[in-house]
């Protein structure tokens, strides 16, 4: 690990740190990177996949894939809403090279984790030459492929609080097929024990977008259909998509309302079902 | 001066690092660049060539393998990665000599077309089939939604699956069979190569001291070009010449199939994006990619044409130089030429409805996942091209014509192209492959990125606008088309597509009235070419959009209104041409029935259905030669392309009954200009007709040798033996011709050649040089579902039928039909090539441009066919490969119409399309 650090630290070139490498080699090919060295971190025994609770926490080291973190997601029916992430992001080729950490550094705004990880209040670990420090997934993208990572700073896992209790969340997309494609946009609703309703964009902005409302309508069996629509509308309204090949900004302003009304509808029912996280 | 390729440091001096790993189950001790991928490594290296590569991004699986038995692309795994892992290509599967189950269910269930997705396909099957044996077919979808096939041949995929799960499969081959073999479910010859990944596919050939091209070209729709730097690139070692238009012949020398307009290399101004001002050819692909990077091109944008619009403008410019067109009147615009067709009068009729609409096609990219590759070898006397095309001897003749050299000097080497679609018709950059090969004296090998395909070919976009006219009962009293074709910067053989598809403007109809223009517009975009469907998918969307529109306002169903007017045997479609050749209603009424059009309706569904004609070949010569063997096996030469289609299958099929000999003793041999007679072209679903029919005659020509035979050595008459049905009947009783010869051919000592050929002269006077010799009609229906509030089209059944004569291979037949309507829900859904305002396409590569994968197809999706032996071709049979795309879009947007009320008239029906309409029609209401 210090070795990894020690040669991403190196003044004078340029580095790129790769563990999947599936967005990182199609830079590279498609010249949008440029890099003096790549530093593959797959044989950092301190980054080793690995996924488990650790202090309150599920600990997903930076060396998982997304195959396995849906794996073991399934299997210990926990974060349904990331699992379903992890799920979709690019094809099963894909998932079993890509990582939970990787999908976080690389920062593309379309990324299918990152607004769960937002919504769940996620942070990813990193070590550096100074030691290591927590950030928050959602200070620790600060924009379209920026991160907060310093020279010499290696991402070593992904945070994901275990503690809260009856919570429900869900991940919804828009796609342009039902195959493999990237989300024109996407997002995540969380509804937490206190009926706090959290709202993570994703691919509506340069970086997560969070709203966060206690309003008893959003999550009031009795309230009205239309009185919802108009509270989801209003929280959605922070969002400021723009036009791109892959959808216009309108259409996807519009999305985000529909997402927002059935991942919510998604969320309730989890957390009726019970159990941790929905 | 050449230099070692195999250096140490790499043309970025960067040294190579030591690479330890096990690749099917042999350890591997090497060194390799840091930046090569696994992909390259594989095949460049260790000459693993079945993984392959097509779009370079983790987007088309084409390259997928097994690194410690997980499901990887290649393409995006960096071989120094790869160290201290257990490695799995292809290859493995079959090691021992025999096919995986995987493998051989692929094979068994007719999963295999073109074949070069296949071996990336079956590894992650392979994958699946480890993990979960029993994999339903919702993880099959999912499991291979990460592979591309463009042939279409997902269905066989999930029935191969269900087959390797211990199933029974909905459909399987038979392999090898004796008897007959006309009519059966034949497998297909090349398959079992295809799926253990030995086919050898152009990239996949290595020649000795093969040099490396790559194309410089630069960002923008079009541009003046002032300078071009070649000094940067030309000192990086491992490259042996940068090539700019100041190196080759002056005046540059320009080619194509009828209009001689597109250069070899652009001169002083490009016109289309991605067109090649430079080519670095260099010792390795590597480094001749990185080469490219440095060659500077200064240059200004220029104005580009990129719309119908654009181009049509009083002050547009013209995009290729009036020069070129000496004689035309119109060669000072952009119309390269306008066509007339009609008869009737259609401003005598009074019709009770009058409907006008304008409709637009986008354009689309072939995407076959082999990318375009070319091999050539040259000397100043001779030349052998290596090309996957679909037509050899048109190279031959095109090269031989640039390169002033005699047919004979110019060999065609056409190895099975991996997908064409009308994509690898027409030379592309083989003159500039020869011209690089004189000047450095080395065989050289160009293969593009599947980005620079997509600036190589395209299907041209429309705009067709149709006033029609009705009466209350619905008959079709007059259709006046107006079609817009834009075609590219160059002719290719955009101008015949553009005639030949509004020829049969008014589809499969009895239209009293008509009268037909068609422009074929030139505009700074990818030259566009010949693609599945010919010219016909883009008036056909409006045409058939403007029956759909008649339908729901004269209150008939769309099932009615055809079978109302919809041609059968005999009727007249073009006056004065050729009738209906098939009993087309009965297609109509079968996709009524498979689909169920009676049967109630669930809430929230819409059923759509719509027909299309494309008119098969007008004129051309095919040749076969058949040599019998005096142990009876047998040899057809054939000049077809075999592009997973299936011509090969079929060609020994007729060979094989004809003769009497089992099927496996027949090889055909194609794909070499030198061995195999003269064939005009594979295109215009002809081959299974003309070449067919030419093996058919061959055979014939052999029969009557057999006689000859027998009557010499059993001293009989030669009027008391005939030959029938593949079995020669002597006084004594009969036997099949393949056991007779076995017998009695050896007394020769020799052989038995048989030649036969199939040719349509020319009719000057025929608008199309000549009636189609059939006709493709299809009927789809459709029925869907409509998410009102995100705009996706969900399919619950898409039905195809098609009048194919006589199907000599029903799986074969299908296969070609699933395929077409694949690919046909791929312009009507998802795909488009987008260009921004300087005519760059903004969706370059497999990322942000989409074709069907497994998880998009139809929950299901089924063929029909009508079979009533009356084709021309072989036993009654017509050309199937092209009808069931011709009505696609139609149908499906009829029965997204039906389910939501909303008529769409832009392709494709993107869900933001969709719910854009649905908002309009919202909003229409609100008011």
């Amino acid at each position: 690990m210090a070795e990894a650090c020690a040669a991403w630290a190196t003044p004078g070139r340029d580095a790129r740190l790769l563990f999947g490498g599936t967005d990182l080699t199609v830079g590279l090919r498609h010249g949008h990177l440029t890099t003096d060295v790549v530093i593959d971190l797959k044989r950092v025994a301190d980054l080793a996949a690995d996924i488990g609770p650790s202090k309150g926490m599920l600990r997903v080291s930076a060396g998982t894939t997304m195959s396995a973190l849906a794996a073991y997601l399934d299997r210990e029916g926990l974060f349904a809403a990331l699992r379903d992430a992890a799920n979709v992001v690019g094809s099963i080729q894909i998932r079993n090279r890509a990582t939970l950490a990787g999908n976080i550094c690389n920062a593309s705004p379309a990324a299918d984790t990152v607004p769960v990880l937002v919504a769940l209040g996620s942070a990813v670990e990193i070590s550096g030459p100074h030691g290591s420090r927590e950030v928050a997934v959602e200070e620790f993208i600060l924009g379209n492929r920026q991160i907060d990572l310093r020279r010499g700073e290696i991402v070593s896992a992904v945070l994901i609080p275990l503690a809260r209790q009856n919570c429900g969340c869900a991940f919804d997309r828009i796609t342009r097929r039902r195959g493999v494609d990237l989300a024109t946009a996407n997002l995540c609703c969380l509804i937490d024990e206190r009926s706090e309703v959290v709202f993570a964009f994703g691919s509506v902005a340069p970086r997560p977008l969070v709203v966060r409302s206690i309003d008893p309508v959003l999550t009031d069996p009795s309230a009205t259909a239309h009185d919802r629509e108009k509270t989801v509308a209003a929280l959605c309204a922070i969002a400021a998509p723009i036009s791109d090949v892959r959808a216009s900004a309108g259409y996807r302003t519009a999305m985000l309302g529909v997402m927002a009304e059935r991942a919510l509808a998604s969320a309730r029912r989890r957390q009726q079902v019970g159990g941790t996280h929905g | 001066m050449a230099k070692d390729p195999h250096q140490d440091a790499g043309p970025t001096g960067i040294a190579k690092t030591a690479l330890k790993l096990t690749v099917n189950g042999q350890p591997i001790a090497t060194k390799v660049s840091p930046s090569v991928s696994l992909l390259d490594f594989l095949r460049d290296d260790l000459k693993l060539k079945g993984a392959k590569e097509c779009c370079s991004v983790g987007e088309c699986g084409a390259c997928t393998v097994m690194i410690d038995g997980q499901s990887v692309n290649a393409c995006l795994v960096l071989a120094a990665e790869s160290d201290g892992t257990n490695v799995e290509t292809v290859e493995s599967l079959s090691a021992g000599g025999q096919l995986s189950t995987v493998q051989h269910s692929f094979l068994k269930c007719g999963a295999v077309q073109c074949g070069f997705c296949i071996p990336g396909m079956v590894m992650s099957a392979e994958a699946l089939h480890r993990a979960v044996p029993d994999a339903t077919e919702a993880e099959v979808r999912e499991a291979l939604s990460g592979n591309l096939c463009r042939c279409g041949g997902y269905n066989r995929m999930f029935d191969a699956m269900r087959d390797a799960a211990g199933d029974v499969p909905h459909c399987e081959t038979t392999a090898p069979v004796t008897g007959k073999s006309v009519g059966a479910d034949i497998s297909r010859l090349g398959g079992i190569e295809r799926v253990a990944g030995t086919q050898e596919f152009l990239a996949d050939i290595d020649l000795d001291g093969m040099a490396h091209l790559k194309l410089v070209s630069i960002d923008v729709g079009r541009a003046r070009i002032n300078r071009i730097e070649t000094e940067k690139a030309m000192a990086v070692p491992g490259v042996i010449d940068v090539i700019t238009a100041a190196d080759l012949p002056h005046p540059m020398p320009h080619f194509g199939p009828t209009y001689r307009d597109r250069p070899v290399m652009a001169v002083d101004e490009t016109r289309y994006h991605g067109e090649p001002v430079a080519a670095v050819v260099a010792e390795t692909k590597e480094i001749a990619a990185y080469a490219a990077g440095l060659v500077g091109v200064d240059y200004d944008a220029l104005p580009a044409v990129c719309t119908v619009k654009q181009a049509l403008a009083s002050d547009a410019h013209p995009v290729q130089d009036p020069a070129l067109r000496p004689g035309d009147p119109m060669a000072e615009t952009n119309i390269l030429k306008e066509r007339h067709f009609g008869w009737g009068d259609i401003d005598a009729v009074t019709p009770d409805l009058v409907i006008e609409n304008t409709y637009t096609f986008p354009m689309v990219t072939h995407f076959a996942i082999e990318p375009h590759g070319f091999i050539v070898d040259a000397t100043d006397d001779a030349m052998t091209i290596w090309s996957p095309v679909q037509h050899p001897f048109l190279l031959q003749k095109i090269m031989a014509q640039l390169f002033d050299l005699p047919l004979s000097a110019v060999r065609v080497l056409a190895p099975d192209p991996g997908g064409g679609f009308g994509g690898k018709q027409i030379p592309k950059f083989e003159p500039l492959v020869a011209f690089a090969s004189r000047r450095t004296g080395r065989p050289c090998r160009l293969v593009l990125t599947l980005e620079e395909t997509f600036q190589a070919v395209r299907r041209a976009a429309a705009e067709v606008t149709v006033r029609s006219g009705f009466s209350k009962e619905g008959d079709i009293l007059f259709h006046d088309i107006n079609s817009n074709y834009l075609i590219g910067a160059y002719a290719d053989v955009a101008e015949r597509v553009t005639t030949k598809g509004n020829y049969l403007g008014c589809g499969p109809y009895r239209v009293p009235n008509a009268r037909i223009a068609a422009r074929a517009i030139l505009s700074n975009t990818t030259p566009s070419c010949a693609f599945r469907g010919f010219g016909t998918p883009q008036v056909n969307w409006a045409v058939e959009g403007q029956i759909n529109a008649a339908a729901r306002q004269l209150g008939i169903d769309g099932f009615e209104i055809r079978m109302r007017n919809v041609a059968d045997k005999g009727d007249e479609i073009v006056q004065g041409d050729v009738p209906a050749d098939g009993h087309w209603l009965q297609s109509v009424q079968k996709a009524a029935d498979l689909l169920g059009w009676d049967t109630p309706k669930q809430p929230g569904r819409g059923r759509g259905i719509a027909v299309g004609i494309k008119a098969g070949a007008t004129t051309g010569l095919s040749n076969s030669t058949v040599r019998l063997l005096a142990d009876g096996s047998i040899l057809v030469f054939a000049g077809t392309s075999d592009m997973g289609q299936g011509a090969r299958t079929i060609f020994a099929q007729l060979a094989a009954d004809a003769l009497g000999a089992p099927y496996d003793r027949v090889k055909v041999i194609m794909g070499d200009t030198s061995i195999v007679p003269f064939d005009l072209q594979t295109s215009a679903s002809r081959s299974t007709v003309f070449m067919g029919t030419a093996i058919t005659r061959a055979c014939e020509d052999i029969h009557a040798q057999v006689i000859q035979l027998a009557s010499d050595t059993l001293g009989l008459p030669e009027d008391t033996i005939q030959v029938d049905d593949g079995n020669i009947i002597l006084p004594s009783g009969s036997e099949p011709i393949f056991d007779f010869v076995q017998k009695k051919l050896g007394a020769w000592n020799g052989e038995l050649i048989g030649n036969g050929r199939m040719r349509k002269p020319t009719d000057k006077d025929h608008p199309l040089g000549g009636s189609p010799a059939f006709f493709e009609f299809n009927c789809t229906a459709f029925e869907v579902e409509v998410d009102q509030a995100t705009g996706e089209v969900l399919i619950h059944n898409h039905v195809t039928v098609g009048d194919v004569g006589k199907a000599l291979n029903p799986l074969q037949v299908e296969m070609q039909d699933e395929g077409a309507a694949i690919m046909g829900l791929g312009h009507s859904l998802y795909e488009q090539v987008l260009l921004d305002d300087d005519g760059r396409i903004r969706n370059l590569g497999a990322i942000d441009y989409r074709i069907v994968t497994t998880k998009d197809m139809p929950e299901k999706m089924m063929t029909g066919m009508i079979e009533n032996a009356d084709g021309p071709g072989p036993k009654g049979s017509k050309g199937v490969s092209e009808g069931a795309i011709l009505c696609t879009a139609p149908a499906l947007a009829a029965a997204v119409a039906d389910a939501t009320g909303v008529v769409i008239k832009d392709l494709p029906l993107t869900p933001e399309r969709v719910w854009w309409a649905l908002q309009e029609q919202g909003a229409v209401a609100a008011q």
